[in-house]
């Protein structure tokens, strides 16, 4: 049985830090793919999540639930990704996004092409409406659960999720 | 529908699970082939590369102290005791009276934190447990955000403390560790976007001492 987030965090404070290497099997298991489609590369994704556990390790001590270490470490992980997206600075606001002309963007293609217009669309998306979906709609969870980690409050993430589904559906425009 | 606009919300209601009223078969459609196009391309999606937990490990332990204490050494070692900011005025005021009743001539190994409060000012500790850092520093919209301009002093235990004189009014701040680092602080009870992805602490102080931090 494996030990609980709140024991393994006072084994590491208490100087054992081999131990962290659990919180990091855990959780690159467990928000990987959330890293991957939020910044939308693998090696960003990878930059991303070995900072944001590096940093959680420095801040171990200001955890105020260890065990809630999760919660805690996603919001490191999600200002790790966002700023991954900031300095990219290709992230086009949503309000200035062009509707879409000329042919739609699924005629003609196939599954695997419909997929990267998805991601393509999704890269347009505000960093926030692209964490809300992704947590929607790629990690499959509830709002009460994303609610938990993102510390925001259900209404607003239903916002962030619906205003994602309707830019995503006119930037890829066939989704009818 | 039109195929260039959102979804309805019933649409929406059908996405998230929820009892909708009416959708047409476009609508629901096109809500399907979202959902499925989404779960598609999350199967595609590359794996993180298991060798990143090595990685981590090793950059931990190059920033892991000697955390290990032998023997009875914690007995002489220094401690901290954690208080939060509001109680600072109290504690001040509890131990100036402590000084003021002791006999003169005692007080050299009594460090006070300089704590006062008067009509335009009081003075703020601000702590941070950071085992790690090299350097703390506190900046704000009280010192310019100039990052080294209120430097924290670290102890044995790696909390680092600094105390600085905040006029009455809403402050805002983070720490800055080893100078490029800009964290918020773990027990301030307000927050707010810093403008940069980040977010900055919310500090109020009003004549008689910290109303919120």
């Amino acid at each position: 049985m494996q030990p609980s987030d709140g024991t393994v965090v006072h084994r590491v404070l208490s100087g054992d830090v081999e131990q962290y290497r659990i919180l990091v099997e855990r959780y690159r298991a467990e928000f990987g793919r959330y890293a991957v489609a939020s910044v939308g590369d693998l090696d960003a994704a990878q930059d991303a999540m070995q900072e944001a556990f590096i940093r959680a390790f420095d801040a171990l001590a200001t955890c105020r639930d260890p065990d809630r270490f999760g919660a805690w470490f996603f919001r490191i992980l999600t200002n790790q990704c966002r700023n991954v997206l900031a300095r990219r600075r290709d992230t086009v606001p949503l309000e200035e996004v062009d509707p879409p002309g000329g042919a739609r963007a699924d005629e003609g293609l196939e599954r695997g092409e419909l997929g990267a217009a998805l991601e393509a669309a999704m890269a347009r998306l505000t960093p926030e409406q692209r964490e809300a979906f992704v947590m929607k709609h790629v990690d499959g969870r509830s709002y009460e659960e994303m609610a938990e980690l993102l510390g925001v409050g259900v209404d607003a993430l239903k916002m962030r999720v619906h205003r994602a589904r309707d830019a995503l559906r006119s930037l890829m425009g066939a989704l009818r | 529908m039109n195929e260039w606009e959102g979804f309805g919300a019933d649409a929406h209601r059908y996405l998230d699970g929820e009892p909708f009223e009416e959708l047409s078969g476009a609508e629901l459609a096109a809500a399907d082939r979202l959902a499925a196009e989404a779960r598609d391309w999350a199967g595609r999606l590359p794996r993180l590369d298991p060798a990143l937990d090595e990685a981590v490990m090793a950059a931990v332990r190059e920033r892991a102290p000697a955390r290990r204490r032998r023997g009875l050494g914690w007995l002489v070692a220094p401690q901290t005791v954690r208080f939060r900011p509001i109680w600072v005025p109290v504690l001040a005021a509890a131990a100036a009276l402590v000084l003021w009743l002791a006999p003169r001539g005692r007080r050299a190994e009594v460090v006070l934190t300089p704590v006062r409060a008067v009509s335009d000012t009081v003075f703020v500790r601000f702590e941070l447990a950071a085992p790690l850092a090299r350097t703390v520093s506190v900046a704000g919209s009280f010192n310019g955000w100039q990052v080294g301009a209120l430097t924290m002093i670290r102890d044995a235990r790696g909390v680092w403390t600094a105390t600085a004189p905040l006029p009455v009014g809403e402050h805002r701040y983070e720490f800055v560790i080893d100078g490029t680092r800009w964290v918020p602080d773990p027990t301030a009870h307000a927050e707010v976007d810093d403008g940069f992805g980040g977010r900055n602490s919310v500090i109020v102080v009003g004549p008689k001492g910290l109303v919120r931090s």
